[in-house]
């Protein structure tokens, strides 16, 4: 075949939607639009506390019970992203780091805020804390973190609050 | 359990975008390459030989096809055989050998093609008018879709969390020393006719490309490929029937799953599933985990960021915790301006995925054959030294890298040594 190579495409999108429930999980995204709390589980027989909840322990294979965590805590790692995934390509440069919230033993993985976004702004070590938007609907995009000294500025935003720790 | 030996080897170029070709004509032209390689390694058999396959394809919407693997079998013409389908993120071509290698040596099939394939670049962002972010989207669903994923997490944020992680720890690597490893990788895949991304460059090159992730840059970061990667395995009896020449015997296959979360992680600057599948991927081949550097010939490692090859010398086994920096700034200083084929442990001759490009399923099926090459002493202008007829090769992906797999092969040389 000497014949001269055509190529052919064509325009898709696949697109799927959904109504998931988050199962035992659910008391935390509750607590979170509702009251502004970040709800952890403690195993009753370790006494590991899980950040993102689990309301059975993967370690014992016993279950944990909700408890309230502190809305500060410590960056443990951290990056800013300045290119990225189709659906937050608008949203460069942003931060994300894990987060250890005081009294937790697990990191969480969060949004950093920053009016100032460098990397040594949010390093490991700093302290942050959580702030909330007015406007909550129960997912994990309802907070994010702010480095502790910008807390009063951000919360002073119309969009967004503070919680009650 | 029965030996298993690769006998036929067919990677098709690693390349940003197949027009003329779809997954499953590019998964029947590896076959064809490996169905060729084992006849002129001495066997005569056709695709008809072939008992049973593994098909290593990680994800579903960089085909736009649900059980890809159904419709890859249909045109490899194996119907009414077993076909069996792995998906594990990065580290899906490791772990497709591996279960490759259980079929085999349980005795379920004698002769096994073992085949990888991904074609990513069908994906296509209509907002900025390239494919880049529309594959990074695809991936990103891999995070947790509730938790990690609405927070833009993704590939590059994902690994650099473990290497900052680690940086934090040990002051390593630096940007510096992360730039070797691409200089390095990229340099190699200039002797790699395969490769997609052969490229001479410098340490300044790399510092100065666009940041991606922070400290990561450009040129840190593997490119995302087209390609199938396909393995003909054996039987010890079949290798002795089919009379094979160059058998490259698989001596150890280990995987482990650590904790996809991160933060779960009680140290978040290591990567436990390398440590867990290396130690008993080389103890199953009876090698010395700390011994480890002085036992093989090349390693095939998984970059798909350079930082995290470098993290990966230590989880290896090949230096001290806290050692790999300095490693490389001394093998990159001792071999000056490459290739860096020689020296106390050749990492990725072939230019791994920096150099060749990371073509997702058929990746880690590509880096065991290019160690199968080298032990066979064929592998071209990227030719090792052969001393101890010992090479391994090494995968991982998943969130947070959770998954990882670990090859170990040996030549006929290297057998009777161990």
């Amino acid at each position: 075949m000497s014949e001269e190579f055509l190529s052919h495409e064509i325009r898709d999108k696949i697109a799927i939607s959904y109504k998931y429930t988050m199962g035992g999980q659910s008391k935390f995204f509750i607590e979170l639009m509702n009251n502004k709390k970040l709800l952890g589980t403690k195993c009753t027989k370790c006494g590991k506390i899980w950040m993102p909840p689990r309301i059975n322990c993967s370690d014992c294979y016993t279950p944990a019970n909700w408890v309230e965590l502190k809305q500060t805590g410590t960056i443990e790692v951290s990056t800013i992203v300045w290119y990225t995934t189709s659906a937050f390509i608008k949203a460069i440069p942003y931060g994300i780091g894990f987060i250890k919230l005081d009294g937790a033993e697990t990191a969480l993985l969060q949004g950093i805020f920053s009016e100032n976004l460098v990397p040594s702004k949010i390093k490991k070590g700093k302290k942050v804390r959580a702030v909330f938007n007015k406007d909550r609907v129960g997912k994990m995009t309802d907070f994010f973190f702010v480095p502790e000294d910008e807390y009063e500025n951000w919360i002073s935003k119309s969009e967004y609050e503070g919680g009650e720790s | 359990m029965q030996k298993v030996a690769i006998i036929g080897i067919g990677i098709t170029p690693f390349k940003a975008r197949y027009l003329d070709k779809t997954y499953f004509e590019l998964a029947y032209d590896a076959t064809k390459l490996a169905l060729e390689d084992a006849n002129k390694n001495g066997a005569d058999i056709s695709h008809k030989n072939i008992q049973s396959t593994v098909y290593g394809i990680y994800n579903e919407l960089f085909e736009r096809q649900f059980m890809p693997d159904i419709f890859t079998n249909s045109y490899l013409g194996m119907n009414n055989k077993p076909g069996t389908r792995i998906a594990t993120g990065g580290a899906t071509g490791g772990y497709t050998v591996r279960m490759a290698y259980a079929e085999v040596a349980s005795g379920l099939s004698d002769l096994c093609l073992c085949i990888g394939l991904e074609k990513c670049n069908d994906c296509y962002d209509e907002q900025t008018g390239v494919t880049t972010p529309e594959v990074l989207n695809a991936i990103a669903y891999s995070a947790d879709m509730t938790y990690e994923y609405p927070m833009g997490m993704m590939a590059a944020s994902s690994y650099v969390s473990m290497v900052n992680a680690h940086y934090e720890e040990f002051g390593n690597p630096t940007e510096e020393q992360m730039a070797y490893v691409s200089v390095k990788n990229h340099g190699n895949a200039m002797n790699n006719p395969k490769a997609q991304s052969p490229m001479k460059i410098t340490v300044e090159d790399v510092m100065n490309s666009r940041i991606i992730c922070y400290p990561f840059k450009m040129l840190d970061c593997c490119l995302y490929s087209e390609a199938s990667a396909a393995l003909i395995l054996a039987s010890e009896e079949k290798v002795r029937e089919l009379k094979i020449e160059k058998p490259v015997w698989i001596t150890g296959v280990a995987a482990a799953n650590t904790d996809c979360f991160i933060g779960n992680r009680e140290d978040m600057g290591r990567l436990y599933s390398n440590i867990y599948a290396a130690k008993a991927a080389y103890k199953m081949a009876g090698l010395d985990y700390n011994r480890i550097k002085s036992l093989i010939d090349l390693a095939e490692l998984h970059d798909a960021f350079s930082g995290q090859e470098v993290i990966s010398y230590e989880e290896l086994g090949f230096v001290p915790f806290g050692e790999g920096g300095s490693w490389i700034e001394k093998t990159f200083e001792k071999s000056g301006e490459g290739p860096w084929i020689e020296g106390e442990l050749p990492c990725c001759p072939s230019g791994g995925l920096i150099g060749c490009g990371h073509a997702v399923g058929a990746t880690g099926i590509m880096s065991t054959g290019e160690a199968a090459l080298q032990l066979r002493g064929e592998a071209g202008k990227h030719q090792v030294t052969i001393e101890k007829g010992r090479a391994i090769s090494h995968s991982i992906g998943g969130p947070g890298a959770a998954y990882a797999a670990v090859i170990v092969m040996a030549n006929e040389e290297g057998l009777k040594q161990t």
